[in-house]
């Protein structure tokens, strides 16, 4: 494939994403807020936004650093924190194929878990891979964009968003839109219930071990409820049944 | 890795370790970085070229339902880290289930956000 860039579909990602950012505009302020604190320069705290890209492994890094955690102790849960996208990046693999290296470089930087949860149902059902590519790449670089700006103010401005608005509950709510349509489906089903209570029993689990573990159980389910009702090997093609 | 510059650092007394926490901080961002980059890259760059197991492609169908909910369980039940609440006076539990089941029949984002939050704001003000 020469190009994969379809200026209608990237628009169609970003607008899609805009909802997402709202609530993660508090969560990027916290991590503007939180490497000020521990003794980053205003760059090097923009540059953690920009580089890493990550909320979940920012704040984490944070923290320990300002706990005094060992720089190895700090690596290691920001790797434990990033496994999720282990799974992302094999759950998108069969449909970048044919997409060249220079676009997948692009995609695997801005894959979070808001590009992959709110792009992969159209990489699955849409015949037109330039078209999902495209929306992927919008919603991901809008969610990118963001991502500096609510640093930024977090750095210039500090903790400027009354806790009592509760926005960052925006996140959990976009997750759920897209996740609740899913459960139409029996497998779909199985998999939350299984997901959901590992998740809670497990939540003790130091280094957020828990998120990676319940998601695991849950895929386990999934697979295991495919076999008893004998679609696993026809499940494949037709997605979204 | 540069784990001998975090030991040192953290040896060192206090004045040193303030003078190198700005190297800290950058080796800190790149290696976390290639981590994150390298972690995001790895199925994509190693499929690009060889056929996926079937198994592991049925597998990954369930990826979306099994992450989705692990990351949006927690971020509801738990009420403050560790400490669970599944009754009514969880006012986010609440929230999110109005939310969920608006998202469950009609498929729209803004839809489920604004009942979400508006749920949530009004559960603020009159029950807690």
């Amino acid at each position: 494939m020469r190009t994969h860039f379809s200026r209608s579909a990237f628009i169609e990602g970003a607008r899609d994403m805009l909802p997402m950012t709202v609530g993660l505009i508090p969560f990027g302020i916290v991590c503007g807020v939180g490497a000020i604190s521990v003794g980053a320069s205003p760059v090097s705290a923009l540059a953690m936004s920009m580089i890493i890209f990550s909320g979940a492994a920012q704040i984490i890094a944070t923290q320990l650093l300002a706990a005094g955690a060992p720089f190895a102790v700090v690596v290691l849960s920001c790797f434990v924190v990033s496994l999720r996208f282990l799974m992302y990046s094999a759950a998108l693999a069969p449909y970048l194929k044919p997409v060249n290296h220079r676009w997948r470089n692009l995609i695997a930087f801005l894959l979070t878990d808001q590009a992959f949860a709110s792009s992969i149902r159209r990489f699955r059902e849409s015949p037109d891979l330039r078209g999902s590519v495209s929306y992927f790449v919008g919603g991901g670089v809008v969610l990118w964009a963001a991502w500096q700006i609510a640093t930024i103010a977090g750095i210039v401005a500090g903790a400027v968003i009354p806790a009592s608005w509760q926005l960052e509950f925006v996140v959990p709510l976009c997750f759920l839109a897209l996740l609740a349509p899913l459960l139409h489906e029996r497998a779909a089903l199985i998999v939350f219930v299984t997901s959901a209570v590992a998740a809670i029993a497990l939540d003790a689990m130091p280094m957020r071990l828990s998120m990676i573990c319940a998601g695991m159980a849950g895929i386990a389910a999934g697979v295991i409820a495919d076999r008893m009702s004998g679609r696993g090997a026809t499940a494949e093609s037709e997605p979204g049944n | 890795m540069s784990s001998p510059t975090g030991c040192r650092g953290a040896a060192r007394p206090r004045r040193a370790n303030l003078e190198i926490s700005q190297l800290l901080i950058w080796a800190l961002i790149f290696v976390v970085g290639a981590i994150n980059f390298a972690a995001r890259l790895s199925f994509i760059a190693l499929f690009a070229r060889r056929e996926m197991p079937p198994l592991l492609a049925r597998a990954l169908r369930h990826v979306p339902a099994a992450m989705l909910t692990a990351i949006v369980v927690p971020a509801i039940v738990f009420a403050a880290p560790g400490v669970l609440r599944l009754d009514i006076g969880n006012i986010k539990l609440i929230a999110a289930l109005i939310a969920g089941i608006v998202a469950w029949r009609w498929r729209n984002t803004m839809l489920t956000i604004a009942v979400g939050m508006v749920s949530l704001w009004l559960l603020q003000r009159f029950v807690s």
